[in-house]
């Protein structure tokens, strides 16, 4: 079975599920509407306050939230649902029966428990970062390079969430643990650079959810130097890359519910 | 009742210490008030904002987390999942009201929550050390009994929301508009002082307020004295109508309670 035959076959299980409730598309889009509203809202106080900060406008910080809009619409779509099934197969036993499927485990578990639903409000995201794209002037090369840097911030994200998963193999119960990552992702509405010494460095190289928000915004506004783009993007593999290690050998680690 | 009081309290610390790991990440989840303060410090350092420089912006916000903290309460969720559950049943046979075993439940945490937070106060007062004041007697008087009323406001809150559950499966959700609501109204995420000015209006006459910011600016020495006794009278009125309307959504709630054994 090839790659992309197995991907369509987990994102047709995942889509046939939500399309039973399809009711609830209206719901989940309104939802995703107020929530980027709420989202959006303490930046405009501050840029009440202060017409630019450390370098940035209230329209270039929009973008920023845009991109953060995005993040939390796939984390919502693809990675909570998804980490939070692997913590239960892992407590209750029935891993064991992921691991008996003739398809790698990771990609598995990182797209069979999808909620399409939520992409909503990636689409809400897109339409706050293509309003600031108008606003700062953005070229085809800035969108370009800010669509890959965005796509590189997801799979740093990503990566973090395969390691939290792999986590679960010795601690079990780490939905929780999900919960506190995401209240320290919550300091990516803001650009990156806003933020000083050690909080900014946890924020770009440890939770590197500056990466995902803050650098995709700077390549829209066409100040990101190519060198720091590409480092980006270099981080990001190298951290997926650690990130499989980790996956790997914690699977090396599991002693099955049955054994 | 009042002589069970003192064994619930004992309870729920043991339940609290019990399930510490969990109550830290609680906790820690719950600092958004430090992104604020990082941000608003950010803006103050551009130049001090109607008489809010960096020392009181990180005092504003440290007393926002310590306030909202000791203020808090997860009632709703208790709620939900007893009712739900028929968990509630057991609890309506015993010879005192539930929502006291709630009360002492939380009131039993408070002391663990605050050692939790102790670590990142000293770490925000080893940041910004000019955040420190003397505050004045009767601003630290009016300010815990703020607080207090605070601290009743939303727990009523949460038990009106809770109380949705026994007719509806979605007063979760209804809760966290509440909880949207109010982190934008409550000076959470910004301080009231600098928000639009239509935004203030408005948020006169609403009930966020009187549940975080008048405590914390009360704290804080930046409520002026003649403003304090209209702040904590508008906290007391709020304090009654949701105590009331707690009391009508549970009466009526329980009244159609149907879970196994009721």
């Amino acid at each position: 079975m090839s790659l992309g035959v197995s991907i369509l076959a987990l994102m047709r299980a995942s889509l046939l599920t939500t399309m039973r409730y399809r009711a609830n598309f209206i719901g989940e889009a309104a939802m995703a509407v107020a929530w980027a509203a709420w989202t959006t809202a303490p930046l405009f106080v501050v840029f009440d306050q202060a017409p630019t900060l450390a370098g940035w406008t209230a329209e270039e910080a929009l973008a920023v939230v845009g991109f953060f809009i995005i993040a939390q619409g796939v984390l919502e779509a693809l990675v909570d649902p998804n980490l939070r099934a692997v913590v239960e197969h892992v407590r209750q036993g029935t891993f064991d029966f992921v691991l008996l499927k003739p398809i790698d485990a990771q990609l598995y578990v990182s797209l069979h428990r999808t909620e399409p639903l939520k992409l909503v409000h990636c689409l809400v995201g897109a339409g706050v970062v293509a309003y600031a794209a108008r606003a700062v002037d953005a070229g085809a090369v800035e969108l370009l390079s800010a669509t890959l840097l965005m796509l590189a911030g997801l799979t740093l994200l990503h990566s973090l969430w395969t390691v939290v998963v792999s986590s679960a193999f010795f601690f079990v119960k780490v939905d929780n643990l999900s919960w506190l990552i995401r209240a320290g992702l919550d300091a990516g509405r803001w650009p990156v650079s806003l933020y000083r010494g050690v909080v900014r460095f946890v924020l770009t190289f440890v939770l590197p959810i500056g990466l995902v928000t803050t650098y995709p915004a700077l390549a829209l506004r066409g100040e990101l130097k190519p060198s720091a783009g590409l480092g980006a993007l270099g981080f990001a593999v190298i951290f997926a890359g650690l990130a499989r290690i980790a996956w790997t050998q914690s699977l090396r680690r599991y002693s099955s519910a049955s054994s | 009742m009042f002589r069970a009081f003192p064994t619930l309290l004992r309870i729920g610390l043991a339940e609290a210490v019990a399930y510490r790991a969990e109550l830290v990440i609680w906790v820690l989840t719950a600092t958004a008030p430090l992104i604020s303060m990082f941000i608003w410090d950010r803006v103050a350092a551009e130049g001090p904002l109607g008489g809010w420089g960096q020392g009181e912006m990180a005092r504003y916000f440290l007393l926002t987390l310590i306030v909202r903290h000791i203020t808090s309460s997860w009632v709703v969720w208790e709620l939900n999942e007893n009712i739900r559950t028929g968990g509630l049943s057991p609890m309506l046979l015993r010879p005192m009201h539930p929502l006291v075993f709630f009360v002492a439940q939380n009131l039993a945490a408070m002391p663990l929550r605050a050692v939790i937070l102790a670590p990142l106060m000293v770490g925000v007062l080893w940041w910004r050390p000019e955040l420190v004041w003397t505050p004045e007697p009767w601003t630290l008087v009016l300010g815990l009994v703020s607080a207090v009323f605070a601290w009743a406001i939303a727990f009523s809150a949460q038990v009106i929301f809770g109380s949705l559950a026994f007719f509806s499966q979605q007063s979760l959700g209804l809760f966290n508009v509440y909880f949207g609501l109010w982190s934008l109204g409550s000076g959470y995420l910004f301080p009231l002082e600098l928000a639009p000015d239509w935004l203030r209006q408005l948020l006169l006459w609403l009930p966020f307020r009187a549940t975080l910011a008048t405590p914390v600016e009360l704290l804080a020495g930046l409520v002026a004295r003649e403003d304090a006794l209209g702040l904590i009278a508008a906290q007391l009125v709020w304090v009654g109508v949701f105590v009331g309307l707690a009391a009508m959504t549970w009466n009526l709630g329980v009244k159609r309670h149907e879970a196994v054994g009721a």
